[in-house]
């Protein structure tokens, strides 16, 4: 917290080099935040640049009772709502919701008749703590698996575990019932799980 | 005793701490004894670590360079 007060502190005091850093950091993020909400890339472009601008315009009214990049997070999320309906197509996560929970979480094959696992999970011996932490392209390749869940699969889990909302917080964003929300985050995480159990497997 | 398949499917919602106690209590009376669950569950919960680090790809230089420009236009318009 005390390095985030540091960054606020120079952002305020116009430090070019302080705004580029949080841009390196957080752009990339957003974008793929912005993609859950938004039909196409050029959208998701437009409601980070849209973003940006309200960062640096109130970044003067930032209170910093929230971490920084919640309080982008949530311009952002507000950003991307308004453009939906300026565009009239509101995105619906509540039919969304209802469209990503039908059919099987897991592959039918995938447990036997009587119900046990038809697989062996081995430990994820080979992820080292080191990996966990600083092995880019396996970190590169969480990314890209997020990036190819369901829309408002990817809009729970990125705003649950990537960006760590609480839920009653995300259930108001999204208009979805806490039920809604679980079923999605649990399909985005066994989705998230196999890619990452392929990946540290190599 | 609830099956793996019904334990795997009530994974999220056990790691939430959400759902009936009773129905709680039974997935946990499973994965005592499962040692297959609980290294699923142990991979569910080291996959939200991953997906908080997750990177995602840097900006590209003219969208940083014309960002830090507005920037730094808006800070020289405050200062005014
Ligand atoms: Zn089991």
């Amino acid at each position: 917290m005390a390095a985030e007060a540091v960054l606020v502190a120079r952002l305020r005091a116009n430090d070019q080099a302080a705004f580029r850093e949080l841009v390196r950091a957080r752009h990339g993020r957003l974008l793929r935040l912005a993609g859950a909400f938004c039909r196409n890339r050029a959208s998701a472009e437009e409601v980070v640049q849209e973003t940006w601008l309200a960062v640096i315009t109130g970044l003067h009214g930032f209170s910093g009772e929230a971490p920084l990049a919640a309080w982008i997070n949530g311009i952002l999320v507000n950003k991307a709502k308004t453009r939906a309906v300026r565009d009239g197509r509101m995105v619906n996560f509540s039919d969304l919701a209802r469209q990503e929970s039908e059919g099987d979480a897991f592959e039918p094959e995938r447990f036997l008749p009587d119900g046990h696992w038809a697989e062996q999970h081995r430990p994820w011996d080979a992820l080292t703590p080191e990996r966990e932490a600083g092995d880019r392209e396996l970190l590169a390749g969480v990314g890209e698996a997020l990036d190819k869940l369901p829309p408002a699969q990817r809009a729970v889990v990125l705003l649950r575990d990537v960006e760590g909302l609480e839920s009653p917080a995300i259930c108001q964003a999204l208009g979805i019932s806490d039920a809604n929300l679980r079923v999605l985050l649990h399909r985005a995480r066994v989705k998230l799980r196999d890619a990452a159990d392929r990946m540290v497997r190599g | 005793m609830l099956t793996c398949h019904q334990v795997a499917e009530e994974a999220t919602e056990y790691m939430e701490g959400a759902g009936a106690r009773t129905r709680r209590l039974r997935v946990w009376a499973h994965l005592r004894v499962c040692p297959n669950c609980r290294e699923y569950l142990r991979q569910l919960s080291r996959t939200i670590g991953l997906a908080r680090r997750a990177l995602a790809p840097p900006p590209a230089a003219e969208v940083e360079d014309e960002l830090a420009a507005i920037f730094a236009a808006h800070g020289k318009g405050a200062a005014e």
